[in-house]
């Protein structure tokens, strides 16, 4: 079979929704620019790609009607021959786009493609603008449609994750990513975004002072008596971002930075009242296609969509805290739904090649229950 | 010349609050302060003042999004951004020479004819501008704010010989329609008018209370409903207004007053006083002030100083003997109670009125300024002379003369007269010539106090009257305890429908009471729900969807004219207008689930009429389903008639009035323009989710139960209303008549006030004015 791998890795800045710098830019503007800096920083040959894959959890308004297709043509960079899909598992989406990308390459379906994702929570609200619920399975299985929050409650009662060990795992978050922002290591990847005229190129949810006394004021966010609160979760966030995906084999013809290999990939569905523990089940699938264990990885990313569930996922995982997001993850940087996958799968590669070490893991929790995994490799 | 830009100088309390409503006026504005020393952000006090309007309660800006009107500056580097202001209004600190020398700066760059104002409380006009050319002086005027710019009616308005007549003008019509301002011409006069009097009268209250021994709730009470100041009385206004101000305006009188001043009496500030404020007691800012509210544990205690201790103690319920009389005996058995209240009724009274009528013509040229200015500017229910004229001219100026205090002439030449009357249906009062002579109010006010005065309704009940308001058009008036509404207003507005289309054009509803109306009268739902007569009150529910939908189909014009608050069912009934022309200062809201009962009048459908029609929303069949879901469920009041557009109770073309007095008249000229040509709107019909909305909601609510901000009947009247808004048992792919809707409506009410949940509700509602959180 043919080895796959990560050839490049872009995003834009993350900003708070409906306050933050992008909240007037348009989803589809937004991925487009990105997939432009994607294409000028890599060089690929663009006649070459053979499908621009979209992750986006509600794919609808501005990032609805095959918004794929629409930045494609947006971005001026790829060709009318360039095809474009826009997939939809969640907050697993752009993930998704890799492994869609993964499967075709292996299958000769194409040798490069674009595996991006996107969401603008300012313009397109979480749950979309028609919520329409089956009201008989609300009835029977209200669980399906239970929000976010108060899954992440579930969890850090069901895994005894105390509210101290939450709000000390938020503190790490912030201050990873402040010294990563500090230190530079974030522009590399961002690709500044214009907005009539002016530039918007910094990450903008990051929040260096959070300390433990600041995050212990907070109410609780989804229960009157939870331990869950607004500085515990990541926030609503707009942003996009975008990877490379190739075989290695056009990779090295044609000069591109391999950056990881895509060793093994799964995905597995568990239940949603405690969809968190998602990363669980489909790393462990992840990990035995692989061949490895958990003890291997030298790097992880996985998705901080509230501290509760990523304690819990690194305690039943076994993962060593110092190798989980070594530049903050959501909570302190922000979680554009559809974009969450690429970004942290591309962090993943960048990382595993800036620390040297064999095994990299991205993996991420997904609403209604599911969990989504990827392994890479050095190259 | 017309005021197009203004510019404020001086970014304090009140500069700040004028600058802020001259943005509610739609009208861009240049704020600027000085530099403090060493400030990284060299506009920092005017931005401050920006930010800090932006969370005051009550709100200075009628609109959140009215700051961005504001452009924060300094005085050292923006000055020449001055050349752009039309009107540029000066509130820097009280001292002459600080206001002279910005002067100069001002005229260096200000454009040719550019109005200059300053809003000084006690600096007279000619030591402003002693030293200034003549042109400056030709452009300027004192316009004295009251405090908060954005809800005291006032402005005082200065002139001196030289101001250029149309200068004044161009002002006095901006603060009048643009500001909603009863502009009352003053003359250049120590306090003007309104603290001249009103520092008077808080002074010789205190005093009096002092040397009396009558405790602050007792003068409160005197003093508040009695003789018209109900919400604080006199203590509880010093505590709103701030004690800390009161030894400044003192001063300042003091240097300027004539020695021979009546004010010399009380000028002085009681040492208790002096006390307070060194020690923090500068009322509701500060750490208290005459009353106090003290935390005990959970519990909240109002307390209130002891006069002659200076001392904190729990204040007292207290109904003075004097002030029971009064309810049947008037002003005149409160001021003659023989009690010591009593005695301090008519001290505080026959003090204060004697100052006010020994004051004009000194200070204004006849008693309707004086009147107008301290029921705008002081809140009173009614000015000096009204006052006079209740307890009887004649009667006054005997007692007067029997306590040996001399009778002003003004009020000798009333005699055995009154102060106002009313002649040929026509307000008249009594000049300072001692000849009555006919109110005339401006152009463009329309009120219909006058109107009234001069006739008899065409017809009238125990609720609503309708009034011919000249040129074919009717005004439906509400007329019961707090306008709410009751079968005899669904009757008139019924009987309404049917007059008009036999002789008149159009119908406005209007009234001057402090409300609109505070909605349907729950008292009477509550007495029919405790005997069990549910066919009574399903058939109030029909009664009132009913004449609303007439009034909504009917063959002429409906405009709504509400001021205050419409709440309700006053809310709904102006939902069903064809227009609205609102006074800016309307609170409107469905706050029916507030007594656990969803808007049934008409209100929830009216709202998804809406909601579905809004260009504005996104497409699909849920978003106006949430949209009035998360107003009606959340019980929205909007803060002001243009914060009403965003919950779509008024629509983008409504009109927003700022002058209270020109209400009237707007409605009335909506009504006669959308006359010609009138074709009622058609009923509509609407696609609604049905059960998957009733879900969605349920989620929602689901969400805010758990969060712990959603009450067990919160969820009961929520789910309630989600089967309204849902449409009920229906699919996107059908439509839904008005009266489906409203058949809907009735049905969710009638289950609801069965419910015990709702009838504690309103049982607590009607017993403490508050919701009760069940």
């Amino acid at each position: 079979m043919k080895d796959v791998v990560i050839a490049g890795y872009a995003r834009s800045p993350f900003t708070f929704a409906r306050k933050g710098e992008l909240t007037k830019v348009r989803p589809d503007e937004l991925a487009a620019q990105v997939i432009r800096g994607l294409v000028e920083r890599t060089g690929v040959k663009v006649e070459d790609i053979e499908d621009l894959l979209l992750g986006c959890a509600f794919p609808e308004g501005e990032q609805g009607l095959n918004a794929a297709r629409i930045i494609g043509i947006l971005s001026e960079k790829l060709p009318l021959s360039v095809a474009g899909v826009t997939i939809n598992r969640f907050c697993g989406s752009s993930m998704q786009a890799i492994h869609s990308a993964a499967g075709a390459i292996q299958m000769n379906a194409g040798e490069v493609f674009i595996c991006a994702g996107v969401e603008s929570m300012s313009r397109v609200p979480m749950m979309g603008f028609n919520p329409m619920p089956h009201p008989g399975l609300y009835e029977s299985f209200p669980a399906v449609y239970m929000g976010m929050g108060e899954t992440a409650e579930n969890v850090a009662e069901k895994y005894q994750i105390t509210r101290k060990d939450q709000e000390a795992f938020a503190v790490v978050s912030q201050q990873r990513a402040a010294k990563a922002q500090q230190d530079g290591r974030l522009e590399g990847e961002i690709v500044s975004i214009e907005d009539k005229g002016g530039h918007v190129s910094k990450d903008g949810c990051i929040r260096p002072e959070t300390d433990a006394s600041t995050l212990a004021d907070l109410k609780p966010a989804f229960l009157e008596n939870g331990s869950v609160t607004a500085g515990t979760s990541s926030p609503l966030t707009d942003g996009a971002s975008a990877v490379l995906v190739c075989s290695a084999e056009y990779a090295e013809k044609n000069g591109l930075d391999a950056m990881a290999r895509i060793r093994s990939i799964a995905v597995a569905g568990c239940a949603p009242e405690i969809m968190g523990i998602g990363p669980v089940g489909a790393s462990r699938k992840a990990l035995d296609r692989a061949g490895i264990d958990v003890a291997k990885l030298d790097v992880i990313e996985l998705n901080e969509a509230f501290a509760s569930q990523a304690i819990a996922c690194m305690r039943d995982l076994g993962l060593d805290h110092d190798k989980v997001n070594m530049d903050g993850g959501a909570i302190a940087l922000g979680h554009p739904l559809g974009a969450t996958g690429a970004r942290i799968t591309g962090k993943a590669a960048q990382i595993l090649k800036r620390e040297g070490g064999r095994y990299a893991l991205s993996t991420q929790c997904i609403g209604g229950g599911q969990g989504i995994a990827t392994v890479l490799e050095a190259v | 010349m017309s005021i197009k830009k203004v510019a404020v100088l001086g970014a304090g309390v009140m500069g700040s609050g004028i600058a802020a409503h001259v943005t509610n006026a739609g009208i861009p504005v240049l704020l600027l302060d000085i530099v403090p020393e060493g400030a990284n952000d060299r506009n920092t006090v005017a931005a401050g003042a920006v930010a800090r309007m932006l969370k005051t309660e009550p709100a200075a800006f009628m609109h959140r999004k009215n700051a961005s009107l504001v452009t924060v500056g300094n005085l050292e580097d923006d000055l020449d951004k001055l050349a752009d202001a039309d009107w540029i209004i000066e509130a820097v600190i009280e001292r002459l020479d600080v206001k002279r020398d910005l002067y100069k700066k001002v005229d260096a760059v200000r454009k040719p004819g550019a109005v200059v104002s300053s809003n000084t409380s006690t600096i007279p006009m000619a030591r402003l501008t002693e030293d200034m050319p003549e042109a400056f002086r030709r452009d300027f005027l004192i316009t004295h704010f009251f405090n908060p710019p954005r809800y005291m009616r006032l402005l005082e308005l200065v002139t001196a010989p030289e101001t250029n007549s149309e200068t004044a003008q161009t002002v006095r019509e901006f603060c009048d329609r643009m500001l909603g301002k009863g502009v009352v011409e003053c003359k250049d006069t120590p306090g003007f008018i309104g603290n001249r009097i009103g520092i008077y009268w808080l002074q010789v209250a205190v005093a009096e209370a002092m040397a009396l021994g009558v405790s602050v709730e007792e003068a409160d009470a005197v003093v508040g409903r009695p003789m018209g100041i109900p919400r604080t009385g006199v203590f509880g206004l010093l505590d709103l207004v701030g004690i800390d101000l009161m030894p400044h305006i003192l001063k300042s009188l003091d240097e300027t007053l004539s020695e021979k001043d009546a004010f010399r009496e009380y000028a002085g500030t009681p040492p208790l006083i002096e006390k307070m404020i060194a020690d923090g007691y500068t009322g509701r800012k500060g750490k208290g002030g005459f009353y106090r509210l003290k935390r005990d544990g959970g519990k909240r205690v109002k307390e209130a100083l002891d006069l002659t201790s200076g001392e904190y103690r729990e204040a007292q319920k207290v109904t003075p003997a004097s002030v029971e009389a009064s309810k049947s005996g008037g002003l005149r058995a409160l001021v003659t109670h023989d009690d010591n209240t009593g005695r301090y009724a008519w001290r505080v009274l026959a003090k204060t009125l004697h100052y006010a009528a020994s004051l004009v013509p000194e200070i204004a040229d006849d008693i309707v300024a004086v009147d107008e200015a301290m029921k705008l500017g002081y809140n009173w229910k009614q000015g000096p002379f009204e006052l006079i004229d209740q307890l009887g001219a004649a009667w006054f100026a005997d007692r007067l003369k029997a306590d040996g205090m001399g009778v002003p002439a003004l009020i000798e030449r009333a005699g055995d007269g009154s102060f106002y009357r009313v002649a040929d249906g026509r307000l008249e009062f009594l000049g300072v010539d001692g000849k009555h002579q006919a109110l005339k109010r401006a152009p463009g006010v329309l009120l219909l106090s006058d109107i009234k005065l001069a006739g008899e309704p065409v017809a009238k009940n125990a609720s609503a009257s309708l009034w011919d308001i000249g040129d074919g058009v009717l005004c439906l008036e509400f007329r019961s305890k707090m306008n709410a509404l009751e079968p005899d207003t669904m009757a008139m507005i019924k009987n309404a429908v049917e007059i008009i289309p036999g002789g008149y054009k159009a119908l406005v509803i209007y009234n001057e009471g402090s409300n609109f109306s505070v909605g349907a009268n729950i008292g009477l739902a509550l007495y029919a729900a405790n005997i069990a007569a549910w066919n009574d009150i399903e058939n109030m529910v029909r009664l009132g969807q009913e004449a609303y939908r007439a009034l909504k189909h009917a063959p002429f014009p409906v405009v709504g004219a509400p001021s205050g608050m419409a709440l309700g069912g006053g809310c709904e009934v102006l939902l069903h207008c064809d227009a609205v022309e609102a006074h800016a200062e309307t609170y409107m809201g469905l706050v029916e689930v507030g007594v656990g009962l969803v808007p049934g009048w008409g209100g929830c459908k009216e709202l998804l009429v809406r909601a579905s029609a809004d260009p504005k929303r996104p497409g699909g069949p849920m978003p106006p389903v949430i949209k009035a879901f998360e107003t009606i469920s959340m019980a929205t009041v909007a803060k002001s008639a243009v914060e009403a557009k965003d919950h779509l109770y008024l629509r983008p073309d409504d009109g927003v009035v700022m002058n209270r007095d020109r209400v009237l008249a707007a409605a009335k000229d909506r009504a006669l323009k959308l006359a010609e040509n009138y074709t009622p709107p058609e009923s509509v019909e609407l696609s609604l989710p049905g059960p998957t909305a009733n879900a969605a909601m349920k989620m929602a609510v689901d969400g805010f139960r758990k969060l712990g901000k959603a009450t067990p009947h919160d969820e009961v009247v929520a789910g309630a209303l989600a089967g309204v808004l849902s449409g009920g048992d229906t699919d996107f792919t059908e439509s839904l008549s008005e009266d489906a809707i409203l058949e809907l409506e009735r049905s969710a009410f009638m289950s609801l006030i069965r419910h015990p949940g709702t009838q504690a509700r309103m049982t607590h509602m009607l017993e403490t004015g508050r919701p009760l959180r069940n």
